[in-house]
């Protein structure tokens, strides 16, 4: 998959998990500036990349997965084709 | 549904338009997804109101549903787990597993069970609650191997079932089908162990959909379709009676037609809970006549009606029964073997549900019966369902519709005529709210309430709801009429007035009229009228007083009233 098609799906996660988000500030977001990312908006997240990208998250990473760019990292170097 | 979907559907409601609508989803565990997708089904259900879910207290169900104040909410939905009735039987507690605790798991859960009956109990008699009893696995937590079942598991299991059966019994209370259950969400694949630990939310994503649906359903139910048109060649029977004869045509074992056998007892049982059954066949009616003389055919031809065999396109005979019926083509159900005969039905009435008889597929067959009992299930019957076919027959061998003024009066002045009037009868009465929610016709303004609304509307003491009954010699109607409203000075208000179609032509419109009047002593009536696509016979009703059908909110006075009030035959008895 290719990193645009990557940032277009996770841009349409957030808008899902964080519908208040303008579009121009998604790539920026992480948990540090989005005052609605706690915990359960996190999970919630993960859980909608599942279903868009048809692929498992580890769980385990939830800590550094707080960001918009380090999903789209993650995302990019586990999504297979 | 997806949560992606979930989630847009409730932020696409977040509008401040339309009237909220509180649920409160109790759950002992975190309820993430179970909350998004709960709410996103209700939206769908009501898409005119805003769904806010509340929750409760985490790891306390029992104690949310003791504080929890009917006031606040207008459903209660219970999403009940193992570790509610002992935190032994899940995950996030480390109490104890294995021989010496099972007993007193077993005593826990029991007591667990009463504390929260006793909770919704209490709940019901307010709002409308929906339980969804625990679907996740229990844990390994018992000493037998997992292919067998124990006895404390197995106790657990049967106290649960008590439970289950007791919620059942109360009225305002809903238990989610834990077979439906299974066949949405297979076992093997609701708990979500890693989500469980990290947050205390135990469901995958496709489990909390089906709950939260399952849920939803409960609480905002489909109106049950009123009645079901059905062919008769190789869907009632096997064979084509005109063909071999009507000794020939089978519906049994030995003949390898036990479907069309259970299919006449699947209508046989609508019948019996106040599903109107009607015949639509290509046939000649002497012969269809000799298999319903038949003694070993399952479905009584007393029990049809009304019976279209003739050879004229089944569109045509589908117009005489919905006319014959007096009701509206949505809440009909048409089943035949022929793609073509549905389709031609279809294209006539597309509102209709066609529906195919597989004949030749044991599994579809099967899916079939299973659809109709779906679309016509009833939670509760009232006795108004034994006397429908009753009355409706009775008003096609009497036709009063169209007949001029003096042979109106002359049926109704011998018909014997007794109308029952129940000022203030126990709001609980599900046959009222039934009849506010499912009348179309003579409907005052279309308005359908849940059932917190509903009981919320006479908490004044200026209040009133009178429930209307009908009978007359050729039999009982049952509760017909529902009218609610205040008063206001020296006029009643009236914001809800209903009255069954298998009411009219018999000017018990003007009965309820008269006692309006003579009962509170007012001089005016004023309605909050509305008028909708289907209730034009309400409107027809106050043209003779108005000069015109109302269009908008009107009010009728005793002068009005009593210059064009036809002469009435009602024997009037009242219970206050």
């Amino acid at each position: 998959m290719s990193e645009v098609t990557v940032r277009e799906k996770l841009t349409k996660c957030f808008r899902a998990v964080f519908p208040t988000l303008l579009d121009a500030t998604i790539p920026g977001a992480s948990a540090a500036t989005v005052a609605a990312w706690d915990s359960l908006a996190a999970i919630t997240l993960l859980h909608v990349i599942e279903e868009e990208f048809q692929t498992a998250v580890d769980f385990d990473r939830l800590a550094e997965l707080n960001s918009f760019e380090s999903l789209a990292e993650y995302l990019f170097s586990h999504v297979e084709e | 549904m997806k949560l992606t979907e979930a989630l847009q559907t409730l932020h696409e409601a977040e509008s401040p338009q339309g009237t909220a609508f509180p649920v409160l989803l109790a759950c002992g565990f975190t309820p993430l997804h179970l909350e998004t997708f709960l709410g996103a089904h209700l939206q769908k259900s009501i898409p005119g109101r805003r769904v806010k879910v509340g929750t409760g207290l985490y790891g306390d169900l029992a104690g949310t549903l003791e504080r929890q104040s009917s006031k606040d909410t207008q459903a209660v939905a219970i999403a009940l787990e193992w570790p509610d009735l002992d935190a032994r039987l899940g995950y996030r507690s480390l109490g104890g597993w294995g021989p010496a605790e099972e007993a007193e798991i077993a005593d826990q859960v029991a007591a667990a069970l009463e504390r929260l009956s006793d909770a919704i109990e209490r709940l019901s008699d307010a709002v409308p609650v929906a339980v969804s009893l625990p679907s996740l696995p229990l844990p390994p937590a018992f000493h037998a191997p997992g292919w067998e079942a124990g006895k404390a598991e197995l106790t657990i299991q049967a106290d649960l079932a008590k439970f289950a059966a007791r919620l059942a019994e109360c009225p305002g209370v809903s238990v989610a089908s834990p077979q439906r259950l299974l066949e949405q969400s297979p076992l093997g694949q609701r708990l979500d162990l890693q989500a469980e630990l990290l947050t205390g939310y135990p469901y995958s994503v496709p489990h909390a959909d089906a709950v939260g649906a399952a849920l939803a359903r409960l609480l905002l139910p489909a109106a049950p379709k009123k009645g079901l048109i059905t062919d008769l060649d190789d869907t009632v029977w096997s064979g084509v009676v005109g063909e071999v004869g009507p000794e020939a045509v089978a519906w049994d074992l030995n003949n390898h037609a036990q479907v069309h056998g259970l299919y006449q007892q699947t209508l046989a049982a609508l019948t019996g809970q106040g599903v109107l059954v009607a015949v639509a066949s290509k046939n000649n009616s002497d012969i269809v006549n000799r298999v319903f003389a038949r003694r070993d055919i399952l479905l009584d031809k007393d029990k049809i009606f009304p019976m279209e065999v003739d050879w004229r396109p089944k569109s045509e005979s589908v117009g005489r029964i919905l006319a014959a019926w007096n009701v509206g083509p949505d809440s009909v159900v048409f089943i035949d073997d022929s793609p073509m005969e549905l389709a031609e039905v279809k294209a006539a009435w597309p509102e209709i549900d066609c529906l195919l008889f597989p004949k030749n597929d044991y599994a579809a067959t099967l899916a079939l019966f299973r659809t109709v009992r779906d679309l016509f299930g009833k939670r509760r019957l009232a006795d108004e369902d034994r006397f429908r076919l009753a009355s409706i027959r009775t008003a096609a061998t009497h036709p009063q519709d169209n007949v001029s003024g003096s042979r109106q009066d002359m049926f109704l002045s011998q018909a014997g005529a007794v109308l029952t009037a129940q000022f203030n009868p126990p709001v609980t009465d599900s046959r009222i709210l039934e009849l506010v929610n499912k009348t179309n016709q003579f409907n005052l303004n279309g308005l359908r309430h849940t059932e917190a609304e509903w009981r919320r509307n006479f908490d004044s003491r200026s209040s009133f709801l009178l429930l209307v009954s009908y009978e007359d010699k050729y039999g009982p109607l049952g509760k017909i009429a529902v009218l609610a409203g205040k008063r206001q000075d020296s006029a009643l208000q009236v914001y809800t007035w209903v009255m069954s179609c298998r009411a009219f032509s018999r000017r018990i419109e003007h009965g309820c009229l008269d006692l309006l009047f003579s009962h509170f002593g007012v001089g005016e009536l004023r309605f909050n009228f509305a008028p909708t696509p289907r209730n034009d016979p309400f409107r027809a009703c106050f043209a003779p007083f108005l000069g015109v059908g109302p269009e908008k909110p009107f009010s009728v006075t005793r002068a009005q009233f009593e210059e064009h009030c036809p002469r009435l035959y009602l024997k009037v008895e009242t219970i206050v």
